[in-house]
């Protein structure tokens, strides 16, 4: 049907055209040249005397001073920009798998299973969805401070019930980055589960398959799609969170890449630097967002 | 609605390297109930499009009522189409559905109504003005989609296998309905089927499609009665073919001898002057079955292979002596057939209905699977993806 | 269908042993309710939804502990002079900022991103390619990079852009444009062309297919994702933060964020997301109610697939 379409669209590809450029320019304006600047902050000087930044807009011009300053944060002397960008990945790894390990059994029970209480227990999974993150976070300060609700459990069940959960725990900062985003993959891969064909399992086990058999040999492969979006659509926001740990803990054993940033930007001179280290960040993500873009691209042409 | 005078010049459209339409020409007489026939993939679809407007040709005219339109957009063309999806806007009923089109065909609003109860009362759908097209069956959407196209009182309508999405019975039903209605308001028809026996019982003539080509074009009689090759006497319902080749000795005229196996056959039919390969051809209902001891001419040994009951007829399979394979039909007059499976028979093909007919160079097992179409490789792979 | 499930109907003699092995299995019922994942499921949904029912709860205690229930009252909302909701200028100007932030970027990036979905989809060449992949990538793109690069460029190039609620919406915009842009691109997709066709054959014109047909089909869609951007604008921090100037521009989650620690703590802070949620809750509850009204001419459209048709699945 592609083809067939492409001759019947060229007469009125200026209309197409039209439509499409509002958005084009906007995306060109406000997400392409914005890291154009970027690139220019993290290549230019500064003023000595303001402490401010001098971007240089002529690539041929940049420099590699603010690079050269970052390396040397990353790996030389008294960097303190490793352990962060070390700890980054760890948190990531292991939130993003506690959050599949978690969303994918209930994504299958409710899709499975939910029989006649579906739409009960679709409204349930889609409520933390609609409550703003910050409201989540602030939900758990209120229950993990000292004295609140999760100590004094602790206490009724002869536990030490005076813990300082909010004192700079990667525990707390791990789980607080689980709870914030679990709702989206939850609903992600129930999107995909429910629409895969019952008859497609029915027919394993009509083949002699156990239940865990055509779990594992059909279930799984067939949500594989479903998984890696998944992952993708945790670990990606998780790289560039910042304020989950901030709210959370807000020590100094905890910080994340990106509370390096946030903060390497707000200070007097260090900008660049900041420009320098976001976009790192950016270029190792550049891999597994291509990744995701092309495969959803693929997918969605595949509908097509 | 005067006109409606369809003419294909050439036509020929080309997606890429796909040659969809392989210059078609045929003119359609106006008043005339007109069928595209052939496996889908054949192109007639693509024809039909090109007709309505959404595409537009590769080279070759669409001429309607003399004048070339092949470039117009589909809204200024005085045609239109019922859909096989139907394509009924959801978010309309019935009525405003109908009389959609009537906006843009500068109708006075006082006219609209009666024009849209006219067209519901034609299709037997009056009171049903006030439904959504979720709330109607699938025969009733088909008849609302037919109303919609047939209130702007086009000059051709274009029917895209309309039929398609509904159950045999219904199709049958709606069939003659269908046929009755076109002689009513005298529109040109268009009429785009795989099914052989819609195109047979409703149209005035058909055109059987391969390959974007026209196979053959005639009144249905005469393309059943007399396939030009063995592509459409085999797309046309049920049909033996053999492959066979041609004996010296016949005259060349008004009998041809050919070898099948050890035997040599007269056949009378076809084309009498061809020499050398050749497909036969004989419909199930002109085989005659004999005891096997029985002579006579024309006849060939085979065996019974396997008996289907079909209600009112028996299909037999039959094996020949050569090895090919041969069906025919039995009727059912409340006496037990005197065959079972594996009694040796004796084949009668009467020389008069054997027809000789040109080879097209392919055994008769890949002209069975071109003319399945592509709906077989569709199911095969939905599976697999 | 239920009853197939593990009965052979076709049943080669090979597949009959390993049936019987199965039935002889303990616990081998295949029909059998699967109870250790629905307490999971259930534990899932306590976990997920208790602390904030107490978060609420609390914006409602008499008195400023989050942890010692002391009586019902209203007094953080409306009651209490300079720490309530109403009269803290602080804020109710945050709950005003979140509502005017919320509705200009959903007015300006749903026609935006409706129209770039249509026209990408059928302008089909290298550049209506690129700018889909460039769409998509700002859906995936971690949202601190993005405002860090905003901030740069309305700070360094485009200073006619000015902090606060420009640069907030103009960057809300293009963070939230991919919400539009691929729900009804999706959905184009499966209502498939044949609307358009016969809206064509029927007499309207290009612009008249659109305008009749394609946007009422669309609606569904539309509506959806402008409930989206709604909610994902009251929801946002990360750009907000980034972009707001003065404390006037700073809407009830920067406001929440940086008082968390010390500042306006208490059950007023609660208040305001309280607010903040009943905000997205009405929004979700006419997204529900909507898109059922207006897809209400499609069969299959049952309540299930509407609360995840507002979820943007």
């Amino acid at each position: 049907m592609g083809q067939r379409q492409d001759t019947h669209d060229r007469r009125n590809r200026g209309l197409w055209i039209g439509l499409a450029l509002p958005g084009a320019i906007w995306l060109l304006v406000l997400f392409v040249a914005p890291f154009y600047v970027m690139l220019s902050v993290a290549g230019g000087g500064i003023n000595e005397f303001f402490q401010t930044v001098v971007p240089v807009w002529n690539p041929l011009h940049w420099s590699s001073w603010n690079l050269s300053a970052v390396w040397h944060d990353i790996v030389g002397h008294g960097a303190f920009i490793g352990p962060p960008a070390f700890r980054t990945f760890l948190y990531t790894a292991i939130a993003t798998a506690i959050t599949l390990a978690i969303a994918y059994p209930v994504a299958y029970f409710v899709s499975r299973y939910g029989g006649r209480r579906k739409t009960l227990f679709l409204v349930l999974l889609i409520a933390p969805f609609w409550v703003s993150y910050m409201m989540r976070m602030l939900a758990w300060i209120d229950l993990l401070q000292q004295g609140g609700f999760f100590n004094s459990a602790l206490s009724f069940f002869g536990l030490p019930g005076n813990t300082n959960w909010l004192g700079g725990k990667s525990v707390t900062v791990i789980l607080g980055l689980v709870y914030g985003y679990i709702p989206y993959v939850i609903l992600v891969l129930y999107a995909f589960l429910d629409r895969i064909d019952q008859s497609m399992l029915e027919a394993a086990r009509d083949l002699g398959l156990s239940r865990w058999r055509t779990f594992w040999h059909v279930t799984i492969p067939l949500s594989k799609p479903a998984i890696i979006a998944g992952t993708f659509i945790t670990a990606l926001p998780m790289l560039g969170d910042y304020f989950t740990n901030q709210l959370l803990s807000g020590a100094p054993g905890t910080t994340m890449i990106g509370n390096v940033i946030e903060g390497q930007l707000g200070a007097p001179g260090e900008t660049g630097q900041g420009a320098v280290l976001a976009l790192m960040l950016l270029v190792v993500l550049l891999i597994p967002m291509t990744y995701y873009v092309v495969s959803t691209a693929r997918t969605s042409r595949e509908y097509a | 609605m005067s006109g409606g005078h369809v003419k294909l010049e050439s036509l020929t459209k080309r997606f890429d390297e796909v040659t969809a339409v392989d210059e078609i020409s045929v003119e359609i007489q106006p008043g005339e109930f007109f069928s595209l026939l052939g496996p889908s993939g054949c192109g007639k679809t693509t024809t039909l499009r090109m007709v309505a407007g959404f595409e537009p040709p590769t080279s070759g005219q669409v001429q309607l009522d003399g004048i070339d339109v092949g470039n117009w957009p589909p809204h200024r063309r005085n045609v239109n189409t019922v859909f096989q999806s139907y394509a009924l806007f959801p978010f309309l009923t019935v009525a405003e559905n109908v009389a959609f089109g009537m906006k843009y065909k500068a109708v006075p609003k006082s006219e609209r109504e009666t024009r849209v109860g006219e067209a519901l009362e034609l299709v037997q759908l009056s009171g049903f003005e006030k439904r959504r097209p979720n709330q109607l069956s699938g025969g009733q959407q088909q008849r609302v989609a037919l109303a919609r196209a047939l209130v702007l009182r086009p000059s051709v309508l274009l029917l895209d296998e309309p039929l398609g999405a509904l159950d045999a019975k219904l199709r049958r039903t709606l069939q003659v309905e269908l046929g009755a209605l076109q002689e009513h308001v005298g529109i040109t028809f268009l009429y785009v089927t795989h099914d052989q026996e819609e195109a047979l019982t409703m149209s005035d003539r058909l055109a059987v499609m391969n390959h974007g080509k026209i196979a053959q074009l005639g009144t249905p009689e005469e393309v059943y009665n007399e396939p030009a090759d063995a592509y459409v006497a085999d797309f046309l319902g049920v049909s033996n073919l053999m492959d066979a080749r041609v004996e010296p000795g016949g005259n060349g005229q008004g009998e041809c001898h050919v070898r099948l196996g050890d035997f040599i056959l007269k056949a009378e039919a076809g084309q009498l002057n061809a020499t050398g390969a050749v497909k036969l051809a004989i419909r199930p209902e002109r085989v005659q079955l004999h005891s096997y001891e029985a002579s006579g001419t024309n006849r060939v040994p085979g065996m019974v292979e396997r008996l289907v009951f079909l209600g009112s007829t028996t299909q037999i399979f039959l094996r020949l002596a050569n090895g090919s394979a041969l069906q025919t039909l039995v009727r059912n007059d409340g006496v037990d057939l005197p065959f079972s499976q594996g009694t040796p028979v004796s084949v009668s093909l009467p020389a008069e209905a054997l027809r000789v007919l040109p080879d097209p160079g392919v055994s008769v097992a890949e002209i069975r699977d071109e003319t399945l179409g592509e709906d077989l490789l569709d199911v095969t792979s939905t599976i697999t993806s | 269908m239920a009853s197939t499930v593990g009965q052979p109907t076709v049943a080669p003699s090979r597949a009959e042993p390993v049936v019987q092995r199965q039935r002889r299995l303990p616990g081998g019922n295949p029909w059998r309710r699967p109870w250790g994942m629905e307490g999971f499921t259930w534990l899932y949904i306590i976990w997920s939804i208790l602390p904030i029912a107490i978060a609420i709860l609390f914006s409602f205690n008499k008195g400023a502990s989050q942890a010692t229930w002391q009586g019902f009252s209203t007094k953080w909302y409306i009651g209490k002079q300079v720490t309530s909701v109403l009269h803290n200028p602080g804020l109710h100007h945050a709950v005003i900022q979140t509502l005017v932030l919320a509705v200009l970027t959903t007015v300006i990036c749903v026609p935006i991103g409706v129209a770039f979905a249509i026209g990408i989809d059928r302008w089909r060449s290298r550049t209506s390619n690129g700018l889909n992949f460039l769409m998509i990538f700002s859906f995936v793109i971690p949202e601190l990079l993005l405002a860090v690069a905003l901030f740069l460029l309305v700070t360094q190039a485009l200073t006619f852009i000015r902090l606060g609620t420009p640069a907030e919406v103009a960057a809300l915009v293009v963070w939230n444009i991919s919400w539009p842009a691929i729900i009804v691109r999706a959905r184009l997709v499966s209502i498939g062309r044949s609307y358009e066709e016969a809206a064509a054959d029927l007499g309207a014109s290009r612009l008249g297919a659109i305008r009749r047909v394609l946007i009422p089909l669309l609606m569904p869609a539309i509506f959806a994702s402008a409930v989206l951007v709604f909610a994902s604008t009251v929801d946002d921090f990360v750009i907000v933060e980034q972009l707001s100037s003065t404390a006037n521009t700073q809407p009830m989650s920067v406001l929440i964020y940086s008082n968390v620690h010390g500042g306006l703590s208490g059950p007023a802070l609660n208040a305001l997301a309280t607010i903040m949620l009943v905000i997205s809750l009405v929004a979700a509850l006419i997204g529900f109610i909507g898109y059922r009204w207006m897809s209400r001419g499609e069969r299959t459209k049952g309540g299930a697939e509407a609360l995840t048709g507002i979820a943007g699945m």
